[in-house]
């Protein structure tokens, strides 16, 4: 929720004075915070105890269980995308 | 962008097993991650608010909104049962991993408690290699498919974790379609483990 209401505050300040010509630094920014995140993300793997020990035991059961919901999900809302939210390849809208 | 996230990944895992998360500069960015997060969605608010009409669109959606949550719950339980039929694991342990959506964290302590250690490893590595397949699959289903596809993948992390990347491959649109599903997936995964566990 949280989230939520700091990128309604984003989007309050760039409708009240942000300029359009900072934009460059604000794509900049974001790619900033972006790798620090993901940065983090590998830390916090990598420091738990059992994460190699985790990989060798029960690898391939849980490759499985991986790929198969997460391309599941794409084969399910990819038709239900076209059908009901209208949009092109490009992510444009159609005419 | 794909290859600095997987130098950042990478960096970050290597800091992690070689006991650098301690040392000052590793552990201001841990420790601050929230607070890094927070930034980014400021940044994004920005982006969104710099381009016109954009909410006038999410609004013209209405409940057709709920179809990408609902597209990705469907998918992975589909997927979650035909894994159970490959392993051998019970229908019911299978769809509750499944059903973590990527969210690591939650579904494996979840499953831990509810099936055992095992169903619980499972489910932590199963959601965490969801997560960081959505990584590196957003640029491919941005290109070959449409970009509200890529969300699927990402499931829960759709808010958080796995948004950057949505920021760089999709458009202002989708990143708030992704906010919105990041929200109801995440609400829906604790009761879906505990349904999928119980009633399957």
């Amino acid at each position: 929720m949280n989230v939520i209401i700091i990128m309604c505050a984003g989007i309050l300040i760039s409708k009240i004075f942000f300029p359009v010509k900072w934009k460059h630094i604000n794509e900049l920014m974001q790619l900033i915070c972006t790798l620090l995140l993901i940065f983090s993300m590998g830390v916090l793997l990598g420091s738990r105890e059992d994460f190699l020990n985790t990989i060798t035991t029960v690898g391939f059961q849980s490759f499985l269980f991986f790929l198969f919901p997460a391309v599941c999900s794409v084969i399910a809302v990819y038709p239900l995308t076209k059908i009901f939210l209208n949009k092109k390849k490009n992510g444009k809208d159609e005419i | 962008m794909v290859y600095l996230a997987l130098i950042a990944l990478i960096g970050g895992i290597a800091c992690g097993i070689a006991g650098l998360d301690n040392t000052a500069p590793v552990e201001v960015i841990v420790s601050h991650k929230d607070l890094i997060l927070y930034i980014l969605m400021f940044l994004v608010g920005i982006s969104i608010g710099l381009n016109r009409g954009i909410i006038k669109k999410i609004k013209e959606y209405h409940i057709r909104i709920f179809v990408i949550p609902a597209g990705i719950i469907a998918g992975s339980l589909a997927g979650g049962v035909v894994s159970g039929l490959l392993t051998g694991l019970p229908l019911n342990e299978s769809a509750a991993i499944a059903s973590g959506l990527g969210w690591y964290s939650l579904s494996g302590v979840t499953l831990g408690n509810l099936a055992g250690a095992q169903a619980g490893s499972i489910a932590f590595l199963s959601n965490l290699l969801r997560e960081i397949f959505s990584f590196f699959s957003i640029p491919l289903i941005a290109k070959k498919l449409n970009y509200p596809s890529c969300i699927a993948p990402a499931g829960a992390t759709s808010e958080d974790t796995t948004l950057p990347m949505m920021i760089r491959y999709t458009d202002e649109e989708t990143v708030v379609l992704s906010v919105f599903n990041g929200v109801i997936c995440s609400a829906a995964v604790p009761f879906l483990i505990s349904f999928c566990y119980n009633f399957f």
